[in-house]
């Protein structure tokens, strides 16, 4: 009944901001990250991302419930072995120059020549890597030179309209990977003429998406333009986008949504206290992203200075018991205050895999049967005193045993943050002041340490100078085996596989389990469900053993904004979640109640 | 008597000009030219290896999804597995044909001179409209501030420097930006358009500030000084005019060491710019160099350091030509070192 | 110099003195004096002493004494404040009711300026701020006077070091410092002692060059080149002859650098490179708060905002008193 007043009271709402629509107009944001080139074949950058997703359109794309949809192919179809994939192409699609002109059409030669040139190392593009994850015949090896011909690469205009991949061996994931920059096509002979000087400007790269990019002046404007030819031009509704530069967007734009300068502002978790006590009307939530996931990793391979004990906490790390008193011992939502201080609770997660990320049969990935029992055995606020007890229970079991193998307490805990990242200081501040005062100081000894603001993950990360720190890993494609990447061999996140080496004989039995789960879901292609049930079960063992604490999904910002979120296009993977394409221009700012009655809708509509 | 008057301003530059283009000056001038080329060169020379002291890693924009085979590619790209002499080879080589090399990650592929030839001019105008302003009510406030010293417009002055020097410069900039527009009753997210006023007067008047402070207070400074001199309490007591000692005499003598300054604070407050650049969106060069260290881009540092350099050395040389033309104390020509 | 020769009123002169002299023979003027130290340092005015001279004339300004004051009462207070009874530490973070950290609390008598986004006491953090800004700003200035004077004295002063070292201040100014404080914070990890060591290292050859243009000033002034004619040594000459002329310039411009060494701390933190987040300096207090400059927290910018003002003020005020008392011509 409650639900339905719920529904009720949205659809009024959604009437009755339906008659407010603006309809057309002129989005405009401040923005402060400048694009490094609309090259979108080379590059891997967030804010270059978002820029191509709005001039370039993918083979398929998604509605704003998480469908896939067609998009320049209008249907596909894939072999019995899962081997072959043909796109049929939307015909009479066009190429336009930037100031709208149409140049040609567009062909299955254009997704070819693109590819090529990804492939091409002297172009350095850098997210070659993605075309070999994805499974294309031969592509590491043209990459690397093992094969020379192009025609032997796993990519093939059928005709102009028939778009053909071969793959290595099937790839469960592959659809959604052609959502990425690495299957967007490219208009071949432009690339030839251009070379490495494609995409260094607006007028070197010809336009095929929603929106043509008239005005490019880096740091200063830019201006992207509805292009009235588009071939899905009725479902684009912001007539013009205008990004003005500033490199203090962040502090500045929320000053101008009160002054109604710019359409949207995202407020930060410094000044969101004053909006919600002064305009609790204009703060809404974005949709969160399900494209990242943050964790805490324990580093097995420390190689931070002497001074702090890398060794020593390396025989510690190898404990299982003392993995687990840290783990439980961390209140993940107290620590989370400080991103989020109105509603920490919203941003934690209890798996690696963000929930919504990938469901089967209906049921959510984060949801699956193996990952029971995680909730219980972390830290739980409702009943604090249980979780200390636990807490402090396996610390005392990890003092006994290490103890006898040889470590000296308190243990040093190195815990690594951005010298210049004030919501992470903050963060860490709070996890050392809680988990001391759980664990007692005379058994850990958490030392705050301060990484470079630049070059930061390759100081410190990557260079293993840590012994807990959070860590983030963002997909490659819609599928759980992505999120087993940054714990595989070879890793650069938590260096586990060195312990099969050197680790304590429980560790590498525990590892070799791990390891051995992980292959056996990663050659279950057939039978999705199965696959997935696998790899929860690498997963949830991987946290019940303490190698990692999940910790918060992505951040969904407040902000203030016209538009309404929940319209834009809801992709676990790829880039159509920056897309303008689908989303309405308000003429007011949203307020809190419209947000909450569209969020309300769109449950609604994920449910059914 | 104006006309006199004219005649002897005429004489007195027909003898700075004298003075400067003498054979003498002018070879003075062209061996400091040719020793600032080689300074030049040492300049780069050093900036080149510092920049390769930054980790490798750090060009893999990409890092933790990246093959080894595309890790290679990169360094291939740059060059940064060559031998550090051979990259220096490259490097001047590049240069010798007018190549300044283009951009890795600023904005890739584009070649580094197109970056700096939009970006440069504007931040020179920004700067130039900036001194030019401090310099219209900076000498002035700090003359005026030496006249009456210890009275109201000293005090003001003061009041004023004081103000500038204790806030910092992004607090400043953040008021003014916040506020300064709504006083005016202007549109905040002003476009960057080359002659509008009403994009330029707010940024021009928040970088002018600082240098307006520092030229009133050095000004009244050294007029001060001045004002204790024997030379002067002589004309005092020869029963010249207040008005005509602060101007012919104090003044001109104070502004000399002033004057010094003035090429190098145009560098410096084009380079300073930084937080002005940032909260007026002014797509100029202030913080252009910050943010391509931080990005690592080589021949970005490399191309922004050459032209910083070569205006710096310029103004150096402008800053004693300057002095020897208002003090004719001061020689160059004669000694080796000089005022160099 | 050499025009005088045959000036009229220098020949005047000439006549004159030889005319006085005329009454007196060659054993009467050239008679030998035992050398007597006193009588040869004797001056004009028997008990004049220079420094004494300088705090009297400081102690007559009003208004610098109060500042002084003022000035000495906080410094000290940031040494004695953490040892006062009811104080928090700076980094202690304070719970509400609920258990969450007590954040954004405005002032009030239990957190005298509020507490910050963590829940931490403003008051002490403006404080261990203020001290720890000092302590930077201090060390700075101190090494950056003492390198500064001395290489800037021996390169205004020594013609040959002129040379070498002007071409190493075209060098070390335009390699952009950026760069070295980048790969500084690569190498050595962020910290107080790296800003001080990154701050002196790119700031000294700016007080040196301040300091050789002052001496070329005053280098070939009349009584220099006398000094140096009557075979004064170098050392005399800088230690006696510039250094005191000078005190005034210099006491003014390292006054300066103290507030000045705050402004950078504060420029480095806002370009990334400055002390972690977590420890607390003024720096790190206003970059932090900066966006809330118009919202209820002001409070939160505005304390360490008035603090540094007060600084930078009090050094301003307190350094040109001192600068115009330490110039000798103001003594009489």
């Amino acid at each position: 009944m409650k639900k339905f007043l719920v529904l009720l009271l949205a659809a009024c709402m959604i009437l009755s901001c339906t008659a407010a629509l603006a309809g057309d107009g002129t989005y405009t944001v401040l923005y402060s990250g400048e694009v490094s080139t609309l090259n979108y074949l080379i590059t891997s950058t967030a804010n270059d991302f978002a820029l191509a997703s709005n001039i370039i359109d993918t083979l398929v794309e998604y509605d704003n419930l998480g469908n896939v949809i067609p998009c320049l192919a209008e249907s596909w179809e894939t072999s019995e072995d899962g081997l072959t994939w043909t796109f049929h192409l939307r015909k009479g699609v066009k190429w336009f120059d930037c100031d709208g002109a149409e140049v040609a059409e567009l062909t299955a030669n254009d997704f070819v020549a693109a590819m090529k040139y990804i492939l091409t190392p002297e172009y350095v593009s850098s997210v070659a890597k993605q075309v070999f994850s994805s499974g294309v015949v031969n592509a590491e090896a043209y990459y690397n030179g093992e094969v020379t011909d192009f025609a032997e690469v796993g990519v093939k205009a059928v005709d102009d309209y028939t778009l053909q991949y071969t793959l290595a061996n099937p790839v469960p994931y592959f659809l959604s990977a052609t959502t990425y920059v690495t299957f967007m096509p490219a208009y071949g002979p432009q690339l030839e003429e251009l070379g490495a000087d494609f995409g260094v400007d607006n007028a070197s790269l010809y336009y095929c998406g929603a929106y043509i990019l008239q005005v490019y002046e880096p740091q200063s404007q830019r201006l992207l333009v509805k292009n009235e030819n588009y071939w899905d031009a009725e479902h684009v509704y912001i007539d013009a986008v205008n990004s003005i530069y500033n490199a203090e967007s962040a502090t500045l734009a929320p000053y101008y949504v009160l002054s109604g300068e710019v359409d949207a502002a995202s407020l930060s978790n410094d000044i969101i206290d004053d909006w919600t006590a002064e305009h609790p009307e204009l703060v809404t939530k974005s949709r969160s992203d399900l494209q990242y996931s943050y964790f805490y990793c324990f580093d097995f391979d420390p190689q931070y200075e002497a001074e702090y004990g890398p060794e020593n906490w390396k025989i510690a790390v190898n404990n299982k018991n003392f993995r687990l008193s840290l783990a439980t011992a961390m209140d993940r939502v107290y620590s989370l205050f400080a991103e989020d201080s109105e509603n920490p609770e919203s941003l934690l997660e209890n798996t690696i895999t963000p929930p919504a990320f990938a469901a089967v049969d209906g049921k959510d990935f984060a949801a699956l049967s193996a990952f029971d029992g995680i909730a219980d055995l972390l830290y739980n606020r409702a009943d604090e005193a249980g979780s200390i007890a636990k807490a402090q229970a396996y610390r005392d079991a990890a003092k006994a045993e290490l103890a006898e193998a040889g470590c000296t307490f308190p243990v040093t805990v190195v815990l690594t943050y951005k010298t210049n990242d004030a919501n992470w200081a903050s963060q860490v501040q709070l996890i050392k002041d809680q988990m001391e005062e759980v664990l007692g100081k005379d058994y850990v000894n958490i030392v705050l340490y301060a990484g470079p603001a630049d070059s930061f993950l390759t100081a410190t990360r990557r260079s293993g100078k840590y012994s807990i720190m959070r860590c983030n890993w963002g997909a490659d494609y819609a599928d759980p085996e992505t999120w087993t990447d940054p714990f595989a061999a070879g890793n650069n996140y938590n260096f586990m596989d060195k312990a099969l080496e050197n680790g304590s004989p429980e560790t590498i039995a525990d590892l070799t389990t791990y390891y051995a789960m992980v292959e056996e879901a990663k050659a279950e292609t057939a039978d999705t469900a199965k696959r997935y049930d696998l790899f929860a079960a690498a997963e949830a063992f991987l946290i019940k053993n303490a190698f990692v604490l999940p910790y918060r999904t992505e951040t969904a910002d407040y902000q203030a904004t016209k538009l309404n979120v929940y319209e834009s296009e809801y992709a676990p993977f790829g880039l159509c979640n920056s897309r303008y394409k689908f989303m309405h221009l308000y003429d007011h700012y949203i307020t809190a109640e419209e947000n909450a009655a569209f969020f309300a809708e769109w449950q609604a509509a994920l449910g059914e | 008597m104006n006309k006199s008057r004219l005649k002897r301003i005429g004489r007195g530059i027909r003898a700075k000009l004298r003075v400067l283009l003498s054979p003498a000056m002018l070879l003075y001038i062209l061996k400091r030219l040719l020793r600032s080329l080689l300074t030049l060169i040492l300049i780069m020379t050093i900036v080149f290896c510092l920049s390769r002291l930054m980790p490798v890693e750090g060009y893999y924009k990409n890092a933790d999804k990246m093959t080894p085979e595309m890790k290679q590619a990169v360094r291939d790209q740059l060059g940064l597995d060559d031998n550090i002499f051979v990259q220096l080879g490259n490097f001047y080589g590049r240069l010798l044909r007018g190549d300044l090399g283009t951009s890795y990650v600023y904005r890739q592929n584009k070649p580094v001179w197109d970056i700096l030839k939009d970006k440069l001019p504007i931040s020179i105008r920004l700067g130039s409209m900036a001194i030019v302003l401090s310099m219209i009510l900076g000498i002035p406030m700090g003359t005026l501030m030496a006249r009456f010293k210890n009275k109201i417009p000293d005090h003001m002055g003061t009041g004023f420097i004081v103000l500038i020097q204790a806030v910092p410069m992004v607090v400043f900039c953040l008021f003014i930006k916040l506020f300064g527009y709504q006083w005016l009753g202007l549109k905040a997210t002003q476009l960057f358009s080359n002659w509008t006023w009403e994009y330029w007067i707010l940024p021009v008047i928040t970088l002018s500030l600082g240098n307006t402070a520092y030229y009133a207070m050095w000004i009244r400074r050294y007029m001060v000084d001045e004002g204790n001199k024997d030379y002067v309490s002589l004309a005092r007591i020869k029963g010249a005019g207040e008005g005509r000692i602060m101007f012919r005499h104090i003044f001109r003598n104070a502004f000399v060491p002033m004057v010094q300054y003035i090429p190098s604070s145009f560098l410096n407050t084009v380079v300073g710019s930084i937080y002005v650049e940032a909260y007026f969106s002014v797509p100029g060069m202030g913080g252009l160099l910050v943010d391509v260290i931080k990005k690592q881009d080589n021949a970005m540092i490399l191309g922004i350091v050459l032209i910083y350099a070569c205006v710096g050395i310029i103004g150096l040389i402008l800053g004693d030509l300057l002095m020897v033309l208002l003090d004719p104390r001061i020689s160059l020509a004669k000694k080796r070192g000089g005022a160099a | 110099m050499k025009l005088s020769d045959h000036h009229p009123a220098v020949r005047q002169l000439e006549d004159g003195v030889t005319d006085a002299l005329r009454g007196y023979t060659d054993e009467e003027l050239f008679a030998r004096v035992p050398f007597n130290e006193e009588e040869a340092e004797r001056t004009g005015s028997a008990s004049y002493s220079y420094w004494r001279s300088t705090f009297r004339a400081f102690r007559h300004n009003v208004v610098a004494m109060v500042v002084l004051a003022l000035l000495v009462i906080v410094v000290v207070f940031t040494l004695i404040q953490p040892l006062l009874p009811g104080q928090f530490s700076p980094t202690e973070i304070s719970k509400g009711e609920n258990g969450m950290p007590l954040k954004n609390t405005a002032p009030d008598s239990v957190h005298l300026m509020g507490t910050n986004a963590t829940g931490q006491d403003l008051w002490s953090r403006v404080w261990a701020g203020t001290r720890n800004s000092l302590l930077i700003s201090f060390t700075v200035a101190i090494i950056e006077a003492v390198v500064g004077i001395l290489v800037g004295v021996l390169w205004g002063y020594v013609r040959w070091l002129d040379y070498i070292l002007t071409e190493i201040y075209n060098i070390v100014d335009n390699v952009p410092s950026t760069l070295v404080l980048i790969l500084l914070s690569l190498i050595l990890r962020p910290g107080v002692f790296t800003i001080i060591f990154a701050l002196t290292i790119t700031g000294w050859i700016g007080m040196a060059r301040f300091i050789r243009n002052q001496v070329l000033i005053i280098r070939d002034r009349e009584y220099n080149i006398a000094s140096r004619t009557l075979g004064t040594s170098t050392g005399r000459i800088i230690f006696r002859n510039l250094l005191p002329y000078l005190v005034s310039v210099i006491m003014l411009r390292m006054a300066l650098s103290i507030p000045g060494a705050i402004g950078s701390e504060v420029f480095v933190t806002y370009i990334g490179l400055g002390v972690p987040i977590e420890t607390c300096t003024l720096g790190n207090l206003i970059s932090t708060s900066l966006a809330l400059i118009s919202t209820k927290q002001a409070y939160q910018l505005i304390f360490p905002v008035v603090v540094v003002s007060f600084i930078t003020v009090s050094f301003y005020i307190v350094g040109n008193a001192f600068s115009d008392a330490a110039d000798p011509r103001n003594h009489v």
